[in-house]
């Protein structure tokens, strides 16, 4: 069995043993979805107007929620070197013949799947219960944006699950990582009429990034130009974020 | 063929106030293919640092490291191909079965789906975990989780082989069963190095051994040349019918390294020349008569300890 997909089964079977955590990273955002999508749309806002194009909150919300998908398996899959590092496997791990880079795009297929079966629930019950309208035609396009995005998330949580050596000072980060690109971004509201600070920060953030290529995708939503822009940024995020990866992990030992 | 080679390596950490730190200094060494060599030191002397660098998880300050041919800095892939490792923690997938520690390791190290069931039926047996195959290793006694890390290794065929205190933990009857297996993957061509804390295991085991502290070499050799490194220490048994305090003063006066008087036996350690030794003793058993006498050369430990204490 080559590198990769060695990685890759070691991946499933934790994960697999362990149903429950499965379970919530499927479970939340489809909750947040469901939940957020009905109860916000009647609530407060029928209607949004996102590039000059009306769209109901559940069909705006639909594209972060597979953003929230493919950002907590990520989360989750990284914590996961926490666990390496506490049964003193993370060392031996250092010692077999795999590269660091083999190492972890194993680790990155195996997310890539579960955020794709993630994303397509999400996908599914947005169209059958929320009757969101979505474009079939550049789905492909939507989980090319889920591989690219969860490759991306998954390095950068990387490189502070290998470096931070308490639990604690993990969390912290994720709880913080969390809230502030997750709010600070275009996944729960348009950040048009949002002051100056706010939208200067939410444009700089990879998450509105992935959730404006998610949302071209699916609803037509957005400025082409501006999508492409976004798309190359996170590709640029991504590498650098391997390249961190790969040399903490280098530096771990 | 020479299976691991190292040439003047060092390895220098830097302290939280900047201070370097000499794990390793200028350590130089060779291990011929198929033997068994024991790596022996104080807590803290640079025998895990020497496994990490031979091991590719750290690289060395400066120096030369090769294991089976390749340079551990230049082709640390390669040398990955050619080792397998039980390091000093606990390396096991905790969350996981005994099976999936076992077929998972194999898989990494490049085994067939069929190759890798095959051989895990035979280790189970080997290590006595059939009937724990099933279980999560996180259920496991301490000792057979450290079965399981030292069975990992058997699932492959790995030229080289390094044990970092790797019997630590383990019952008596396991351990001798680990030691047995290691003597005849020695004798297939399968080389060892070993760090032990144990050194009736390493005199029992190695044909080799190496002693460092403070990360540099103190000596290495087969045990009969270590003894004589040692400055020709010797551990010498008597029994006499009776000891008083003459006899005591005259024992006393011999200046051995050690002492121990037990009722009637005598344990001594000595520094010297053996010839003269004897004639010591037969000058005392003139007066006062020996029962018993044995002199053999000194343990490991002894020597060990001889020559931390000539460092120090």
């Amino acid at each position: 069995m080559n590198g990769i997909a060695a990685v890759f089964y070691r991946d499933y079977r934790q994960r697999i043993t362990n149903v429950a955590w499965v379970f919530w990273d499927l479970f939340v955002p489809v909750a947040y979805l469901m939940l957020f999508g009905t109860g916000f749309e009647r609530a407060f806002a029928e209607r949004f107007i996102v590039d000059g194009q009306e769209v109901r909150y559940a069909e705006f919300l639909l594209p972060g929620v597979i953003a929230m998908t493919t950002f907590g398996i990520a989360m989750n899959t990284s914590w996961g070197f926490f666990m390496d590092k506490d049964s003193g496997i993370f060392y031996e791990l250092l010692t077999y013949p795999i590269t660091r880079q083999q190492l972890l795009l194993g680790k990155i297929c195996f997310n890539v799947v579960l955020s794709s079966i993630g994303s397509f629930l999400v996908i599914m019950l947005g169209v059958s219960v929320l009757q969101v309208n979505i474009r079939w035609t550049l789905l492909p396009l939507t989980f090319l944006a889920v591989v690219v995005t969860t490759a991306g998330w998954f390095f950068l949580f990387s490189i502070f699950a290998i470096r931070l050596r308490r639990m604690d000072s993990f969390n912290t980060f994720t709880s913080a990582a969390y809230i502030i690109l997750m709010f600070i971004s275009t996944m729960f509201y348009p950040v048009a009429d949002m002051p100056a600070w706010f939208r200067i920060v939410a444009r700089l953030n990879p998450m509105t990034w992935q959730v404006d290529m998610v949302r071209f995708s699916l609803l037509g939503a957005g400025s082409p130009t501006t999508i492409v822009l976004e798309g190359l940024a996170f590709c640029a995020f991504t590498v650098v974020c391997l390249v961190f990866a790969v040399r903490t992990i280098d530096r771990a030992a | 063929m020479k299976a691991i080679e190292v040439e003047q390596l060092r390895k220098i950490y830097r302290s939280e106030t900047n201070k370097p730190l000499h794990a390793l200094n200028e350590v130089s060494f060779h291990i011929p293919q198929g033997s068994i060599c024991g790596l022996l030191g104080p807590n803290g002397a640079g025998k895990t640092t020497l496994i990490k660098i031979l091991t590719t998880i750290i690289t060395p300050t400066s120096g030369r490291a090769v294991v089976q041919g390749y340079d551990v800095v230049r082709n640390p892939l390669e040398v990955r191909k050619q080792i397998a490792v039980v390091l000093q923690q606990t390396a096991v997938e905790t969350m996981l079965s005994v099976q999936d520690n076992l077929l998972i390791y194999a898989y990494l190290h490049g085994v067939s789906r069929n190759a890798a069931l095959a051989r895990m039926r035979s280790v189970v047996e080997e290590f006595d975990l059939a009937d724990k195959l099933r279980e999560t290793v996180q259920d496991l006694s301490i000792g057979t989780k450290r079965r399981v890390q030292v069975a990992k290794i058997f699932m492959v065929d790995s030229p080289v082989i390094f044990l970092d205190e790797a019997t630590t933990g383990m019952d008596p009857l396991m351990k001798r069963r680990v030691l047995d297996r290691i003597r005849t993957e020695a004798r297939a061509g399968r080389t060892i190095l070993l760090t032990t804390q144990v050194l009736s295991e390493a005199e029992q085991l190695c044909e080799t051994i190496m002693i460092i502290d403070h990360g540099r070499m103190l000596a290495s050799g087969s045990l009969q040349e270590l003894r004589r490194l040692s400055e020709q220490l010797f551990r010498v048994s008597l029994s006499f019918a009776g000891i008083n305090g003459e006899l005591q003063n005259r024992l006393e006066a011999l200046k051995p390294v050690e002492m121990t008087i037990d009722g009637k036996n005598v344990e001594m350690v000595f520094r010297g020349e053996e010839s003269l030794l004897l004639d010591q003793f037969a000058e005392i058993s003139r007066s006062v008569p020996i029962t018993q006498f044995e002199i053999r050369g000194a343990d490991l430990e002894r020597i060990f300890l001889a020559l931390v204490e000539n460092e120090k």
